[in-house]
């Protein structure tokens, strides 16, 4: 119960935000923090609680932490049965953190209909939440299309200027790869029908399905083409530096922080574990994909001369690590991806909050006109540099720990590939330098008196440093959270690949 | 015909009395209230009477007509969808200067040439219905007969409704030759008994699928579709896209089942390239409107393609989920369909259509909650999660990953992707700051029992669209008594 | 004698009887024409070969009313047609088609009620009505 709690409670609060407006306009942000705080504590709460595992049916294994379920549509065996186990709870807590900082990025960003603003932004996120979430194929893929639609007003109605385009590309991209993901869903669920005569769209029975190696992959590739476009990887990632471009600061962290994992927890959870054999089939490839993605997209964020953009372009760089350590599919390689999703989302939203931040006062994302902002703000631009260096990989910041993981399990897997990917270590410090250099360094270009972060954003950077140092320091806090069932995964694919 | 019978028939008895008690009104009182009072009087009495032609089901009242569950069921849609567009109509209708009592009498007239299409067993019966539909939609089309647009529309949907009668009336007229048969068992008899296939029959078939795709508007027979969907005034748009081309999509259902056409398999292929063009075809030339209106009318080909994939998969499974399928497919469409075009009426009066795409700009921050519910129909046409649209969609995929129309799904999903980004589109326009230079459309006073219908179509929309199980329930047992 | 000539033998009269209709009609028509005198005159086009010159087009237009009341004649004589068919098998339909035919033939009488008090069978235009009823007052 607590898990559908966890979904109504930001569903509601948007409601609530939205409503609210009518008592003036700035109420809707107190009610979207109090929203999120209660969904933190809910949260924390569940937390405390992983130790008891009585809520839980004797058929699940006990990885998994907490079980809901009711039947929704049953003429189609469809329930709404929610899940939850480490890695869904850490993708959880990186949601919730994420939505804190995108509300206190929105503060004085958007002005005008702030509760549409505030609704969009917790549905988007309760929609997130449900696809952490949810074990039932049509549940999940219910969720996945439920996030995409705020996600979209929130780009459309208070994004930059040339908004209704990256809305749209998003939208088209994103929708077009589920539907083919629903395609597969459907045969997945028809041949189990054929088989055993009932319909079943439940996580766990279909895994005991078996399919014609040729159609498990043809099936497995509908679920590829939707996750990795999400993700996103080469060649399906022009979407993104479009919509992380013309997004209000605060959905761009949304997107970046958290979309973005959704992609790399359905590959994990979905596409592998359902279709194993045919994944390793497939994994050459999908690795090719990964470092493609990692090296094409440094290249690229190297040549961006918009803030945003650059940043846009580190993000599908370090989703291509997060598809090299998956297809790896060993628990090093899978501990290096799940610490890359969170120390990416961190990393990643701070360095878009900050280009918020220079935006909001400077009125413009072009590196070539800031320039010495290292004099006007101080506290900013130290900041600023540490995101940069997280981002690039310094050791003893949580994205180190998350790459050299992924790099050590891939190195198992396929030598050449993770050498070609390794020369990213020099490239991550050239576009991450850039940053600093083009618009901190040299001389000032701006004659205006302004004025540096304030009390809530300096509260709101200080807390994503310390994640980030925390997971740079203490990796194995996370580790022992989502070990149990990674090595669940694992071991169900060891299982598989005997029998 | 005995009482049983007498009451089986008792929903269409009713729609036509209450025909001609809308005409006796007129010629006591000219008044529209009066008239759309009684109207919706009648139509309500149908749905009673509904109730008490449920038990008799299924009855075979003389040889024309079979009132089973499912024409039941689908009576009672089309009834629904009925009082709705009165609603629309109502309010879209009742400031024009004018005689405007006759449209109400033209929409009952038009309702039950649709109630006898969807319980019609014989080929008589067909055609009558039909007829009965098509002759009060040309006159429901150009009502405003003052103006050139729905002139036009009218004019161009009698001459190629005609058309397709003739095309109709020759393919029953080859069928009959071969056959001697004129009801739908009775050819069902002669195409099973017959050891090779039949030719002439089969020619006959086809004359009849071009001519009810005329009334379907599938590519190639759509060209009057865009023009008479911007002609016709917008309540009457509505009608012509749900009630008009649902009882004929329903019939041909009931034509194909009952007399085991899909053992044709030649007609398969030549459904599978209608719907792919349609698909196609619809979606791309969507792609090119700036009228509102007009795109809604390629999204409405378009829909009919991917309903017809549905449809020709009944070729190769089970005909309960292809039932099934296109009736839920085709209920979220009366109500997605019902209330876009409501949507339209509301903001429409009968002096300006609301058909341009600048008088939606700034919609969301003029009139919020009537925004909401265009942008909920918008995606519900384009099938997003929450709406009966995506658990339609869910069926199509269904049925069509069971048939095995790999082809068609393709077509199905860059349809979809395509659909998507003219309804977002609208959205984007409505969403947009309204700028000081856009002229004020003229907020139309009081369009209150409009929005009331809007409201309910809405909550219908979410409520098929999370909990469907209870119509798919009452579709699966109404559709098992199909035969 | 087989069932053809019996149709034969009942069909025999209605032959001669269309055939001596176009007999009749051709030598009316024909004699006209081979026996009557041609003129070539130039007035022989008139209306009124030695009347008065007549001025003004043949063409008037005719109300619009007169169009609407021959439809209504059309439909009204259509509907006839049915009754006819009822008369044909009146004692086999019996009482159930009686009352059939008495509710189509009140529908009927509905629709002529509805017709005069819409004023569809009032000869007047709309403004001589209006003019009318003022000059009534």
């Amino acid at each position: 119960m607590i898990l559908t709690a966890l979904i109504a409670v930001l569903f509601l609060g948007g409601g609530a935000a939205w409503f609210s407006e009518r008592r003036s306009p700035g109420t809707p942000r107190w009610v979207a923090i109090i929203t999120l705080s209660f969904e933190a504590l809910l949260a924390a709460g569940h937390y405390a609680r992983t130790e008891s595992t009585d809520l839980l049916p004797a058929s699940l294994s006990p990885v998994w932490l907490a079980d809901f379920s009711t039947p929704w549509i049953p003429r189609f065996g469809i329930s709404f049965h929610l899940a939850a186990d480490g890695l869904s709870l850490l993708l959880i807590a990186l949601t919730i953190v994420l939505g804190f900082m995108a509300v206190s990025s929105s503060w004085t960003e958007i002005r005008n209909r702030q509760g549409f603003f505030f609704f969009n932004l917790l549905s988007c996120l309760a929609g997130t939440v449900g696809v952490f979430l949810a074990v039932d194929l049509f549940l999940f893929f219910f969720f996945w299309e439920l996030m995409i639609i705020p996600m979209y007003f929130l780009i459309s109605i208070w994004g930059h200027e040339n908004r209704t385009y990256a809305a749209i590309k998003f939208v088209i991209f994103t929708q077009v790869s589920s539907l083919l993901m629903l395609l597969a869903i459907v045969v997945f669920v028809l041949i189990s029908h054929n088989q055993s005569g009932l319909y079943t769209f439940d996580y766990f029975k279909l895994q005991n399905t078996r399919i014609d190696p040729d159609l498990a992959f043809w099936l497995m590739l509908g679920f590829f083409i939707a996750f990795t476009v999400k993700l996103p990887a080469v060649p399906f990632h022009t979407w993104l530096p479009d919509a992380h471009t013309q997004a209000p600061t605060g959905g761009s962290v949304i997107l970046a922080g958290v979309l973005l994992k959704t992609g790399a927890y359905g590959l994990l959870r979905f596409v592998i574990p359902l279709f194993p054999e045919a994944a390793l089939r497939f994994a050459p490839i999908a690795m090719t994909l990964g470092a493609v993605s990692v090296l094409y997209a440094a290249v690229m964020a190297y040549a961006q001369s918009d803030l945003k953009r650059l940043i846009a372009y580190t993000s599908v760089s370090h989703m291509g690590f997060i598809l090299l350590g998956i297809f790896s599919w060993n628990l090093l390689a899978l501990q290096g991806a799940v610490i890359t999703m969170l120390a990416h989302g961190i990393s990643a939203s701070a360095l878009f909050m900050m280009a918020g931040a220079l935006q909001e006062r400077l009125h413009t994302r072009e590196m070539g006109n800031m320039g010495g902002l290292w004099s006007a703000f101080p506290r900013l631009s130290a900041l600023a540099l540490f995101f940069a260096m997280a981002s690039l990989g310094l050791p003893g910041l949580g994205n180190f720990i998350g790459e050299f993981l992924v790099l050590l399990g891939a190195y198992k897997v396929s030598v050449l590939l993770t050498s070609a990917t390794a020369v990213v270590l020099i490239l991550a410090p050239v576009y991450s330098l850039i940053i600093i250099q083009k618009a901190l360094q040299g001389p000032l270009k701006i004659q205006l008196a302004l004025s540096d972060l304030n009390r809530r954003e300096l509260t709101s950077f200080s807390l994503l440093v310390f994640i980030t140092v925390w997971l740079g320091l203490f990796p194995q806090a996370v580790l022992n959270v989502s070990e149990p069932a990674l090595k669940q995964l694992l071991q169900d694919f060891v299982a598989m690949e005997h029998r | 015909m005995n009482a049983d019978q007498l009451a089986a028939l008792a929903p269409i008895i009713t729609i036509t009395g209450a025909a001609i008690a809308v005409m006796l009104a007129i010629a006591i009182r000219r008044n529209f209230l009066l008239a759309s009072g009684v109207a919706a009087g009648g139509i309500l009495l149908s749905m009673l009477a509904l109730g008490l032609a449920w038990p008799q089901s299924p009855a075979q009242v003389t040889l024309l007509m079979l009132l089973d569950d499912y024409a039941l069921f689908t009576m009672a849609l089309l009834l629904v969808t009925g009082l709705a567009v009165l609603g629309f109509c109502y309010d879209y209708f009742k400031d024009r200067e004018g005689e405007n009592e006759e449209l109400i009498l033209l929409l009952l007239t038009a309702l039950l040439g649709a109630t006898v299409l969807v319980a019609s067993s014989h080929f008589a019966a067909f055609f009558l219905g039909l007829e009965t539909l098509s002759i009060s939609l040309f006159a429901l089309a150009g009502y405003p007969i003052n103006r050139a647009r729905p002139l036009e529309a009218a004019i161009k949907y009698l001459i190629l409704s005609g058309v397709s009668s003739a095309f109709l009336l020759m393919g029953m007229a080859l069928i009959y030759a071969q056959s001697g048969e004129l009801g739908f068992s009775g050819i069902g008899h002669f195409i099973a008994n017959q050891p090779v296939m039949n030719t002439v029959v089969l020619g006959g078939v086809i004359l009849i699928v071009a001519g009810l795709g005329f009334k379907l508007s599938l590519v190639p027979f759509h060209l009057w579709t865009p023009d008479v969907y911007e002609g016709a005034p917008a309540p009457i748009t509505a009608f012509i896209a749900t009630v008009s081309k649902g009882a004929v999509f329903i019939l041909l259902l009931r034509f194909f089942i009952s007399t085991d056409s899909y053992g044709y398999n030649p007609l398969l292929s030549v459904f599978s390239v209608i719907a792919m063009l349609s698909i196609l075809g619809g979606n791309v030339l969507a792609l090119l409107q700036t009228n509102v209106k007009r795109m809604l009318a390629y999204s409405s080909i378009a829909h009919m393609g991917y309903l017809l994939v549905a449809f020709i998969a009944g070729g190769s499974i089970a005909p309960g989920l292809v039932i099934e399928a296109v009736t839920f497919y085709i209920v979220a469409y009366f109500i997605t369909t019902t209330g876009a075009f409501g949507v339209v009426s509301v903001l429409s009066t009968p002096q300006t259509e609301a058909g341009d795409i600048g008088f939606y700009r700034g919609l969301f921050w003029r009139r919020p909650l009537l925004a909401g519910t265009f942008t909920l129909m918008l995606l519900s046409l384009a099938g997003i999660p929450v709406t009966a649209g995506f658990i339609g969609k869910f069926y199509i995929f269904t049925s069509g990953a069971d048939g095995r129309l790999w082809g068609l799904l393709a077509a199905v999903i860059a349809g979809s992707g395509l659909g998507l980004y003219y309804y977002i589109k609208i959205v984007v326009v409505m969403s947009m700051n309204e700028e000081a230079t856009v002229r004020k459309a003229e907020e139309s006073s009081g369009a209150r029992i409009s929005s009331a219908t809007l409201a309910v179509l809405s909550l219908l929309l979410i409520w098929f669209g999370l909990f469907p199980d209870h119509l798919v329930s009452i579709i699966q047992s109404v559709s098992n008594t199909v035969r | 004698m087989n069932t053809e000539a019996i149709l034969a033998a009942n069909l025999l009269p209605l032959i001669i009887y269309f055939g001596a209709i176009l007999f009749i009609t051709a030598v009316m028509l024909g004699g006209a024409y081979f026996l009557g005198q041609r003129h070539r005159a130039k007035a022989a086009d008139e209306p009124f070969e030695s009347g008065v010159v007549s001025t003004g087009d043949v063409h008037i237009r005719f109300s619009v009313h007169f169009y609407l009341l021959a439809i209504f004649f059309v439909i009204f004589d259509m509907e006839t047609v049915f009754l006819f068919a009822w008369s044909v098998a009146l004692k086999e339909s019996g009482w159930f088609g009686f009352i059939e035919a008495l509710i189509f033939i009140g529908i009927l009488i509905a629709t002529l009620i509805y017709l005069g008090a819409i004023g569809a069978l009032d000869w007047r235009t709309r403004r001589q009505r209006i003019d009318t009823s003022q000059n009534s007052r």
